[in-house]
C-alpha cells in the first residue's frame, strides 16, 4: 500500500519536474530576450539587467539556471505578465479555478448522465434502445465543440432567450473573488441575495457546461456500454446466472464494479479532452478561465504568461490523471497480481 | 422416473447462411441418486450440454428438444423466474475453469455467501444473519477440504491456487444443497491427490445426501471407478449410454470400444510395449461435420448405410445408436 503510494508520488514528481524543464526551455525557445521571457520585466538600464541576471543565475550553466527556476516556482515567484504587469501567480489563480469549475460541472454531467445511460445501453445490448442511444452518442461525439457551442448560443440565447450569451455572473452582483470558484464565492459574499445570485450563476453556467459536457457524456456512454457488454460475456456472469442469481443481483454485485474498472483509466483520458474543450468554449462564452486567458496572452505575445499557463494547465491534467489512476489502482484488487506474480 | 430427462436435444448455431447442428438429437437422463458420467473428446459438445441445461446459451442459438424436463417440469417452456428458482435450489454447476468462473473483483467469501439461499440463514437481524451466513460458508469450506478458511474467505480469485479455486467452485455449488450437481470437468489440471479428494467428496455426497451427479469429463479412469451410468458423446451425437459395468464389459458401439481400448487400465490382456489402438483421424470440427453417423469416416465397421443417422436402439437399459453394433456380425 505504502509502496504503491510512494511509486505514484515519485512518478508524479518526476513528471512535474519534466514539465518544469519544458517550461524553462520555453524561455529560450520563445523569440526575444531570455531574461524578459523568464521574468516578464523589461530592465530599464544595464545595472538593473545585470542585477536580475545575477538573481536568475543567467551567467551560469543551464542546470544551475533550472535549479534557480525551480526554486522561484516553488516560492511562488512565477514572474510578471508583460502585458498587464501583474504577478502571474495571481492571474493564474484567478483564471484556473474558473476553468476547473466549468470542467467539474461538465465532468459531473458526463458521469451522472453518461455512465447510467451507458450501463443501460450495455445491459440492453443490441436492442432498439441500445441502437438509439448508441447512434445518438456517436452523433453528439462527432460535433465539433466550437460549432456546438455556437449552435447552443444561437438557439438558447438568441432565439429562445433563456440563457445569457456570455460571462460568469451578472454585473449586478458584486462578488469578491476569494476562492475563484463562483459558487463558493457567492456563498461567501455577505451583501447580496444568495438565491438570486446562484440562480443567475447557474443560468450563466448552463450553456458552457452543456457544450463541454455533451461530448464527454457521449464518450462516456460509448466507453461504458462497451465495457458492460464485455463484462456480460465473461464466464463468471454465466456462472452467476447458473447459480440462480436474479438479473438485478448479477448486475449490482458482479457487473457494476467489473465494468467500472476499465472505464476509470479511460475517464482520465477524457479529462484531457474535457479541459481542451473547456478552453475552446471559454473563448466563445467569454468565460474568464485559463483558456481565454491563454488566448489573450497569445494575441499579446505575452511569453511569460504562455510559459506559466502551459505549466499550470499541464500540471492540472497530470495531477488529475495520476489521481484517477491511483484511485483505480486502489479499488482494483486484481492489479497487484502484476506486481507480485500469481500462484 | 428420471430427475433430469433430456430427449433429442438439438442445438443449431447459424453462422452466416449455414446452420450447424452442434448437438444432434442428444438424449441424456439423470436418475435420482445416481452418478452419471458424460464422456467425450474435447469438442464433442459436453460443455454445450451443460450450458443448455443451466440456460446459459446465447439467445440466438436455436435450442429444440422433444423433452427437457426437471422433475417432470418442462425446462424449455418455463418462465425465467421459475428457471432461476430451479437453478438456485435444485441444480448446481461446477464450471471448468475456476479462474474465469469466479468474479475477479469480489472476495471468495462474498461469492460463497451470496449463493446461500435465504431460507437457510437463521436470525432476525442482519448482523445475526451475516454471522450465520459466515458460519455456513465456513462449514461448507471445511466440507470440500479447505482448511485455512480465514485466509481464503478474504482472498480474491487471483490470489489462490487453482485447486483451491476449484474447491471453492464446489463449495459455491454445494452450499445451496442442490439435488443435482453438474460437474463440468472439475478435476482438470489437478494433481492426483487433490483429484482423488474431489472425487471422494463427490462419491461421499452421493452416498450420504443422495446427491445426483452429472460428471462431465474425459478422464475415463476417474469416471469408471465412481459413476453408475455413462453416456458417451461423439461430435454432438449420443453414441451409447447405459450402466457403467455393462458398457465396460461389453461396449456395443465401435467408438465406445475404441475409447475404452485407448485406456490401458481397462485392458488386462495388453501385451507389454505394444502400441495402444486408436481410431484414425481426429474429431471433426463443427464446420466439417459428416452427414449421417458422425463417426462414419473414422469407423472401422462403417458401411453404406452409415450415411443415414442411426436411430437409437435399446437392449434393456443399454441404449446405442449404430447400424452395425459390435454384437452383430458385419456382412
Amino acid at each position: 500500500m505504502i509502496q504503491v503510494l510512494l511509486r505514484y508520488v515519485v512518478l508524479f514528481t518526476i513528471t512535474l519536474v519534466v514539465l518544469c524543464a519544458m517550461s524553462f526551455s520555453l524561455a529560450y525557445l520563445f523569440p526575444g530576450d531570455v531574461l524578459e521571457n523568464l521574468t516578464g520585466i523589461s530592465p530599464q538600464n544595464e545595472f538593473q539587467r545585470a542585477a536580475i541576471a545575477r538573481q536568475l543565475g543567467l551567467e551560469q550553466n543551464y542546470f544551475v539556471q533550472f535549479y534557480y527556476y525551480l526554486e522561484r516556482l516553488l516560492a511562488g515567484d512565477w514572474g510578471y505578465s508583460s502585458a498587464s504587469g501583474l504577478p502571474l501567480l495571481e492571474e493564474v489563480s484567478v483564471a484556473l479555478p474558473a476553468t476547473i469549475e466549468l470542467s467539474t460541472y461538465a465532468m459531473f454531467m458526463a458521469i451522472v448522465v453518461g455512465i447510467p445511460l451507458g450501463y443501460y445501453a450495455g445491459v440492453k445490448c443490441y436492442s432498439t434502445t441500445d441502437y438509439t442511444l448508441n447512434s445518438l452518442s456517436i452523433t453528439t461525439y462527432s460535433f465539433p465543440v466550437f460549432w456546438f457551442a455556437l449552435v447552443l448560443i444561437l438557439v438558447f440565447s438568441l432565439q429562445l432567450d433563456v440563457a445569457p450569451i456570455s460571462g460568469r455572473l451578472s454585473l449586478l452582483f458584486d462578488v469578491e473573488s476569494v476562492t475563484g470558484f463562483i459558487m463558493i464565492d457567492i456563498l461567501l459574499a455577505d451583501n447580496i441575495d444568495h438565491g438570486l445570485a446562484i440562480r443567475d450563476a447557474l443560468s450563466h453556467l448552463f450553456l458552457p457546461t452543456v457544450a463541454i459536457g455533451a461530448i464527454t457524456t457521449a464518450a462516456m456512454v460509448r466507453i461504458t456500454r462497451r465495457s458492460v457488454i464485455d463484462v456480460m460475456q465473461r464466464p463468471y456472469i454465466a456462472a452467476a446466472r447458473s447459480r440462480g442469481l436474479s438479473s438485478w443481483q448479477i448486475f449490482f454485485r458482479h457487473v457494476i464494479r467489473n465494468a467500472l474498472l476499465p472505464i476509470l483509466p479511460l475517464m482520465a483520458i477524457q479529462i484531457t479532452t474535457l479541459i481542451t474543450n473547456a478552453m475552446i468554449v471559454e473563448t466563445l462564452f467569454s468565460w474568464p478561465g485559463i483558456g481565454n486567458w491563454l488566448l489573450q496572452a497569445i494575441y499579446q505575445q505575452d511569453y511569460p504568461a504562455l510559459r506559466v499557463g502551459m505549466l499550470a494547465v499541464s500540471a492540472l491534467v497530470v495531477t488529475l490523471t495520476i489521481i484517477v489512476d491511483l484511485f483505480n489502482r486502489l479499488i482494483d484488487p486484481s492489479r497487484d497480481r502484476f506486481e507480485r506474480g500469481t500462484i | 422416473m428420471a430427475m433430469l430427462d433430456i430427449k433429442n436435444l438439438t442445438l443449431e448455431i447459424s453462422e452466416g447462411d449455414t446452420t450447424i447442428k452442434a448437438l444432434d438429437k442428444v438424449s441424456l437422463s439423470v436418475n435420482s441418486g445416481e452418478i452419471r458420467a458424460l464422456v467425450g473428446e474435447s469438442g464433442s459438445g459436453k460443455s454445450l450440454i451443460v450450458s443448455a441445461i443451466c440456460g446459459a446459451l446465447p439467445a440466438k442459438w436455436k435450442l429444440t428438444a422433444d423433452r427437457m424436463s426437471w422433475n417432470g417440469e418442462n425446462l424449455l417452456s418455463m418462465s425465467t423466474q421459475q428457471r432461476r428458482e430451479v437453478m438456485r435450489r435444485d441444480i448446481a454447476v461446477v464450471f471448468q475453469n475456476p479462474q474465469t468462473s469466479l468474479d475477479p473483483s469480489v472476495t471468495l467469501g462474498e461469492q460463497l455467501e451470496e449463493s446461500i439461499p435465504e431460507e437457510f440463514v437463521k436470525g432476525q437481524w442482519f448482523w445475526q444473519r451475516a454471522k450465520h451466513r459466515k458460519k455456513i460458508a465456513i462449514s461448507t469450506m471445511h466440507k470440500v477440504g479447505i482448511k485455512d478458511h480465514n485466509t481464503y474467505l478474504k482472498s480474491y480469485p487471483h490470489q489462490v491456487p487453482s485447486d483451491i479455486g476449484q474447491k471453492f467452485m464446489m463449495a459455491i455449488a454445494l452450499v445451496a444443497q442442490p439435488k443435482l450437481l453438474i460437474a463440468d470437468d472439475p478435476t482438470r489440471g489437478m494433481e492426483p491427490t487433490t483429484k482423488t479428494q474431489i472425487l471422494k467428496l463427490l462419491t461421499r455426497l452421493n452416498q450420504t445426501r443422495a446427491l445426483s451427479v452429472l460428471f462431465v469429463s474425459h478422464d475415463l479412469l476417474a469416471i469408471a471407478s465412481m459413476s453408475h451410468t455413462m453416456t458417451v458423446l461423439y461430435a454432438g451425437q449420443t453414441v451409447e449410454s447405459g450402466k457403467m459395468k455393462h458398457i465396460k464389459k461389453r461396449p456395443l458401439h465401435p467408438y465406445t470400444k475404441a475409447l475404452l481400448d485407448s485406456a490401458p487400465s481397462f485392458r488386462k490382456d495388453l501385451p507389454p510395449k505394444s502400441s495402444l489402438p486408436t481410431l484414425k483421424g481426429s474429431i471433426p470440427t463443427l464446420q466439417h461435420l459428416p452427414i449421417g453417423c458422425r463417426l462414419g469416416p473414422r469407423c472401422p465397421r462403417a458401411q453404406r448405410e452409415c450415411v443415414v443417422t442411426p436411430s437409437s436402439r435399446r437392449i434393456h437399459d443399454h441404449i446405442y445408436s449404430c447400424h452395425y453394433p459390435l454384437h452383430r456380425e458385419v456382412k
